[in-house]
């Protein structure tokens, strides 16, 4: 078995000191899908007694979140030179 | 500033295509790409068309090929068996890359040829009449602009060229890449070095739309799994879990066994067909080719994207060049727009309209895999009594015959 935290740690990052992706806190809060705790291929969404908290490190920059989210996400993709370096694309 | 014929946002298969194309014909062109270098973010299951670089890109012979795909397999996966359906060939019309080593190598071409390759910036935004970028700060004026910024379309969005995807447009592919010797690779697969195999399966895990995928590489194999989005979302299927129940089944696993994972990454593919193409590609002297304009063709026994992202590209810069030669420059996107609608590219699109139907039909990922391996295990589960086939076939198709033999019909009328 390979932890997703494990197999993101094979992946080359720089990461931008603010994030690209911004979820609204009170969309959240009262969002009932959540489909971002499932979605997301790097499970960077997490819940926290009731609340969703996103970290952008780690982003893979698929777009997934922004397609399933139902609220409206602010997604945009990283600044130029940074995110993810894949090697093997 | 050099005054720039055209920019091309994106150095993907698509803006590559462009970018090259434009070079070759003489245009003064300028391509901008968002990751450090180029094909750092491209990524995709492992498997590429060759006819269109065949027919486009001189020296094609030398790109970095990782192997010609000879073998093709189908596997039905539940989850302990398997059932598999091999063709192979000792002629290929597709092969196996790394997309970033290839995108690299046809970014190189394009610079041979002329044009200006920048990476490491991204454009904000993109204007119209007369058509520029922003980037940087700067704004940079040229007489066309092709977006070719991939699967997320930020900018084409922004301009209302197209909007954004539903959840059942596109699905999340996820792949694994392992580190394996050459020869093991070889002996594994049953092929020689520069053969490959192209492996999809259906049912397992997620027994809905979407699949498992193996590939391929000289020293490595890539595997993964795409799920649409709707699907995951209705089903709430973990993506990041699938992909590891699909790495450890054990006849996905035979292939993996004693490789060390060396990557892991994600990216939508446009799923939608004709019906994921926007109504216009272009305003004004701007437009859209590639994932951006949703030019991915899934037909379940094969997906091609790459292919058609690369000659849009070619489209694209041919209709500008046809423009300027004509002396009207701003007809350039028109004439994309009637060259795309008339090409392969949207032919092959309208051609599998009705595999969109098929597809959506989730009997096939779930029902009728389940009943193909039931009806194997029938057949070959010997334990003193063996069973008759008809009476196996009977069994497995009890009650749902007609619903299955209409099903089976549509999918041969559409994929």
């Amino acid at each position: 078995m390979e932890s997703i935290e494990n197999r993101l740690g094979l992946v080359s990052f720089t990461v931008d000191s603010e994030s690209h992706i911004k979820p609204k806190e009170e969309k959240c809060d009262n969002c009932r899908l959540r489909v971002c705790l499932y979605v997301c291929p790097a499970k960077l969404y997490r819940l926290e007694e009731g609340k969703i908290y996103f970290n952008h490190e780690g982003c893979l920059e698929c777009g997934t979140c922004r397609v399933a989210c139902p609220e409206e996400l602010e997604w945009e993709y990283p600044r130029g030179g940074f995110g993810v370096h894949y090697q093997f694309g | 500033m050099d005054r720039f014929d055209a920019v091309v946002v994106g150095g993907g298969a698509a803006g590559l295509g462009a970018a090259y194309r434009m070079a070759e014909n003489g245009l003064n062109v300028l391509l901008i790409e968002r990751g450090e270098n180029i094909g750092e973010k491209s990524v995709y299951g492992g498997r590429i068309y060759s006819w269109v670089f065949e027919e486009y890109v001189k020296g094609f012979r030398d790109a970095p090929i990782e192997r010609w795909v000879r073998k093709e397999r189908m596997t039905l996966l539940d989850e302990k068996e398997s059932v598999s359906i091999e063709y192979s060939s000792d002629e290929s019309c597709s092969f196996v890359a790394n997309l970033t080593k290839f995108n690299r190598w046809l970014a190189e071409r394009a610079e041979d040829a002329g044009a200006l390759v920048i990476s490491g910036i991204k454009v904000e935004d993109v204007k119209l009449n007369p058509a520029k970028i922003v980037a940087d700060g700067d704004e940079i004026e040229c007489d066309a602009v092709v977006i070719a910024e991939g699967v997320n379309p930020m900018l084409a969005m922004r301009l209302g060229l197209r909007e954004d995807w539903k959840p059942e447009e596109v699905a999340v592919g996820v792949k694994e890449v392992f580190k394996l010797s050459e020869d093991e690779i070889n002996s594994r697969f049953d092929v020689e070095s520069d053969e490959g195999v192209a492996n999809l399966f259906v049912g397992y895990p997620i027994f809905t739309h979407g699949g498992g995928f193996i590939y391929t590489n000289k020293d490595t194999v890539s595997a993964g799994v795409v799920v649409r989005v709707d699907s995951a979302m209705n089903n709430m299927i973990e993506v990041y879990d699938v992909v590891e129940k699909f790495r450890t089944h054990r006849d996905v696993a035979a292939f993996l066994k004693g490789g060390s994972m060396i990557e892991y990454s994600a990216h939508l593919v446009p799923e939608a067909g004709i019906k994921g193409i926007p109504n216009t590609l272009h305003k004004g002297n701007v437009m859209i080719a590639g994932d951006t304009a949703g030019f991915v063709l899934n037909r379940g026994f094969t997906i091609r994207g790459v292919d058609f992202a690369f000659y849009s590209g070619i489209l694209a810069a041919d209709s500008i060049k046809e423009a300027m030669d004509k002396g009207d420059v701003s007809s350039a996107g028109q004439i994309y727009e009637d060259k795309v609608r008339k090409s392969l590219i949207l032919r092959e699109l309208e051609r599998f309209r009705k595999a969109l139907d098929v597809l959506e039909n989730t009997r096939f990922f779930d029902e009728y895999t389940r009943m193909m391996v039931g009806i194997m295990n029938g057949i070959f589960d010997v334990r003193k009594e063996s069973n008759r086939l008809y009476d196996v076939v009977m069994d497995k198709t009890k009650g749902r015959k007609l619903r299955m033999v209409l099903d089976l019909l549509s999918a041969f009328r559409g994929l």
